[in-house]
């Protein structure tokens, strides 16, 4: 399969690879898998307690070349973002930035669980209320 | 559906007609793998039979069987022969079969539910998920490792082979299950959950045939 120029050069040289320390007050983590193929992806974020900006985002993805990609892009994404901004990205923003033939839309999908899944850890963390971010989902 | 030369009522494979011996035309693009080998729609099909069945109609549709025929006569057996094919590599193989059979029952599988659904609900259970990360992280510093040229821990080695092994019975476990809910669903009875049940087991064997796959490969080139 082709992939876009794009997705090339997040495979190759993928922004935030890496481990964030799990137990911090400030570190959500949101390990999630694709169904559709059986691969993983592990995005964690540290957030700013008095701000709720995003600081840093580190991913780890065990999946094909799309996969690694939209992690890439999604940490790329969410770093200097407020948690809330942050949950606004949209998988469907991840495909057209980087061009995602169709059988490729689950590993976007991946990414936006991803960054969901993070934020819903560091919310639990710190007794925010989950509101918005799963009804709108 | 009749035979497009004698018209008799078809019977067995829709590729090829009983009666008269024609291979049949156009038509037969839109039958699916079950009607194209001749049998019934169902999960719990047996491996012999089909084999049998699939070596027979092979024999029948054979091109080389065609080569004195029309023009429009060969090109049905190439079709057909080409179908044949297609339906038994994936009836033959269990797994195939369901993902298959759910298709075409209506029921969106792996790729085709992308995205539907609440992501909560796509997960698999969080033990397993974990555990296949973690695997997965020993894996990639196994192989690290292996390129610097180093030889793996034996430690390593022996924790990925106990791993693998314990994964492969999960596989099995998994595999038996799908066996009982596709009982179910051949009976009859309460089909609608027999299949969200095998879609929810396809799920989680993915993440399980992976592993199982990615250790494997790790590990040949480790020994
Ligand atoms: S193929 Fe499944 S995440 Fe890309
Ligand atoms: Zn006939």
């Amino acid at each position: 399969m082709a992939y876009s120029d794009k997705v090339v050069d997040h495979y190759n040289n993928p922004r935030n690879v890496g481990t964030l320390d799990k137990s911090s007050e400030e570190v959500g983590t949101g390990l999630v898998g694709a169904p559709e193929c059986g691969d993983v992806m592990r995005l964690q974020i540290r957030v700013n307690p008095e701000t709720q900006v995003i600081e840093e985002a580190k991913f780890k993805t065990f999946g094909c070349g799309s996969a690694i990609a939209s992690s890439s892009l999604a940490t790329e994404w969410v770093k200097g973002k407020t948690v809330s901004e942050a949950l606004e990205i949209k998988n469907t923003d991840i495909v057209k930035e980087l061009a995602l033939p169709p059988v490729k839309i689950h590993c976007s999908v991946l990414a936006e669980d991803a960054i969901r899944a993070a934020i819903g850890d560091w919310k639990k963390k710190n007794g925010v209320a989950e509101t918005e971010a799963v009804a709108a989902h | 559906m009749n035979c497009t030369s004698c018209q008799k009522p078809m019977q067995g494979s829709l590729l090829v007609c009983a009666a008269c011996g024609a291979v049949q035309g156009d038509g037969a693009a839109a039958i699916d793998y079950f009607q194209a080998l001749g049998v019934e729609r169902k999960f719990g099909l047996n491996a012999g039979d089909l084999e049998r069945e699939f070596h027979r109609l092979s024999r029948r549709l054979h091109p080389d069987r065609f080569v004195r025929a029309t023009a429009e006569e060969q090109q049905n057996s190439l079709r057909a022969t080409a179908l044949l094919n297609d339906a038994w590599r994936t009836l033959r193989d269990p797994v195939e079969r369901v993902e298959y059979l759910l298709k075409i029952e209506g029921h969106a599988v792996g790729e085709e539910h992308a995205g539907k659904g609440k992501s909560a609900e796509r997960q698999p259970p969080p033990d397993l998920l974990e555990e296949v990360f973690e695997l997965n992280m020993q894996l990639e510093e196994l192989r690290m490792s292996q390129k610097m040229g180093e030889t793996a821990e034996a430690s390593v080695v022996a924790d990925l082979t106990a791993a693998a092994t314990r994964f492969e019975a999960m596989l099995q476990t998994v595999d038996e299950r799908l066996a009982v809910e596709g009982a179910k669903w051949d009976s009859g009875e309460s089909r609608a959950q027999a299949a969200s049940r095998m879609i929810e087991l396809l799920d989680r064997r993915r993440y399980v045939r992976n592993l199982v796959r990615d250790v494997r490969e790790t590990l040949k080139t480790a020994a």
